[in-house]
């Protein structure tokens, strides 16, 4: 048996293979293997919720999975919100409700909520703050993100006509 | 904080992870959420020789109702516990305890049987397993074998398992109308828990209790089943006396700790207090009163 892995994984889109130590974490492949620098280390214990991507749609903290784990799965980081120039509306939600100081934890936090909206549920309040309690913000004191999070499920809930 | 360097395996089928849990003769490690083991192997807690990824494995996930009985795949995610039908009204201690574990992404990925074989003494699923008596099914190369909850346990982090076996099935105890309520006191949301204590118990003639169990978490080297507080409530209405009898029994059973997150006599103060919340709110669940969230 041998200590590297050859993993096949489509992230925002794109369609990559790589041969990688089998020990590699998803968040170091991700920055080092692919470049794709948006998504954050924190702690690497699962406690921080910088490095949150989505996996199939779910969030999940890219410190608590080997990289070989996502072989023919698919990946969302903070990189594949925008489109050009046209930030993600969450990403002008944020900006708009100033949620954000350092933004380190920032890219953990978009994808959390846009995992929330994938579900088409409108969280508020204390259930959102529960639902985003997996990552920490050491700036803001979660008031503005919290704002800026109702906003966009607010508007997101809306463009689907069910608001 | 990298893993030192491992062999990744992915197991198509049980017998392939058996078969590898052999080979490497107790340095593999079972990958199933990962939630655990992966900060185990960050932090070099654990170096297995190879880790034995057991995600892609069919049906091992599986949650279904049987005959009085809730089966649930070690591999069943907490996440789809959370959501399921199955378990929210057969089997609702599990639904009560499950928003403790950790946070929405930890929930997406960790697994009841990954839970059950790290087995933390502060885990909530170890405490809803020996609360409910749960029976474990476990597979050996060639081999099939059951042990209670009780028994699986051995202590902090340790389990009867033999390094070559598998946990592929949890089978909870489910009456119809059970009722259940779980609390917990942590230093911060979402942390391990400082004590936590689980009650189900089942409704009978009038407000009398055909049977209750109560678990402790966090207060020994592993969960307990309060037995003698559990019959002592036996037919009772959980009248205020026998509440305050029961709470005195749970703290005579429990052997707390001294650890970073408490002292062994702030727990001994914590545990008569918490027993007798669960009790009360688990009178009141019955009578068809929401408690809400208040003892998080």
């Amino acid at each position: 048996m041998s200590t590297r892995a050859r993993l096949t994984v489509t992230v925002n889109g794109r369609t990559y293979t790589r041969e990688v130590e089998s020990r590699r974490l998803l968040v170091d492949v991700l920055r080092h293997d692919l470049g794709l620098h948006g998504t954050h280390v924190g702690c690497e214990q699962g406690v921080c919720g910088a490095c949150t991507i989505l996996l199939d749609g779910e969030a999940v903290k890219s410190c608590l999975m080997l990289a070989a784990q996502v072989d023919k799965r698919s990946i969302t980081t903070v990189e594949g919100l925008a489109e050009g120039n046209d930030l993600h509306p969450l990403q002008q939600a944020f900006r708009d409700a100033h949620g954000l100081q350092c933004g380190y934890c920032t890219p953990g936090f978009l994808l959390s909520a846009v995992a929330i909206a994938g579900r088409g549920v409108v969280l508020q309040g204390a259930a959102l703050r529960e639902e985003l309690a997996g990552n920490l913000c050491r700036c803001t004191g979660y008031h503005n993100i919290i704002e800026a999070v109702e906003r966009f499920l607010r508007q997101a809930s809306g463009a689907r006509g069910d608001g | 904080m990298k893993p030192a360097p491992l062999e990744y395996l992915v197991a198509e089928t049980r017998e392939e992870a058996l078969a590898a849990l052999e080979r490497y003769d107790g340095n593999a490690r079972l990958l199933a959420g990962g939630q655990s083991l992966v900060p185990l192997l960050n932090m070099r807690l654990v170096r297995p020789t190879a880790v034995i990824d057991i995600n892609r494995i069919p049906g091992l996930n599986a949650i279904a109702a049987d005959d009085g009985v809730v089966r649930i795949g070690a591999l069943a995610r907490y996440s789809a516990l959370e959501s399921s039908a199955t378990v929210r009204d057969r089997l609702p201690l599990l639904a009560r305890a499950i928003p403790f574990i950790g946070d929405r992404q930890i929930r997406n990925r960790g697994t009841l049987g990954g839970a059950l074989c790290h087995a933390d003494p502060a885990g909530e699923m170890a405490l809803c397993a020996v609360t409910m008596g749960a029976t474990l099914r476990i597979a050996g190369h060639g081999a099939q074998r059951e042990l209670s909850a009780a028994e699986l346990f051995q202590g902090p982090y340790t389990t009867a398992l033999e390094a070559t076996e598998m946990l592929v099935e949890a089978v909870f105890p489910a009456a119809p109308g059970t009722v259940a309520t779980v609390a917990e006191h942590a230093r911060r949301h979402g942390d391990f828990a400082v004590v936590s204590v689980a009650a189900a118990g089942l409704p009978g003639e009038g407000e009398i209790w055909r049977w209750i169990r109560i678990g402790l978490g966090a207060v020994a080297d592993r969960p307990l089943y309060a037995r003698r507080a559990s019959e002592r409530l036996a037919g009772t209405r959980l009248e205020p006396d026998a509440i305050r009898e029961a709470a005195r029994l749970c703290l005579e059973d429990a052997e707390p700790a001294s650890d970073i997150r408490a002292s062994a006599e702030y727990r001994r103060h914590l545990i008569p207090i918490y027993v007798e919340r669960v009790l009360v709110e688990l009178r009141q669940r019955r009578a068809g009163a929401d408690p809400g969230e208040a003892h998080r």
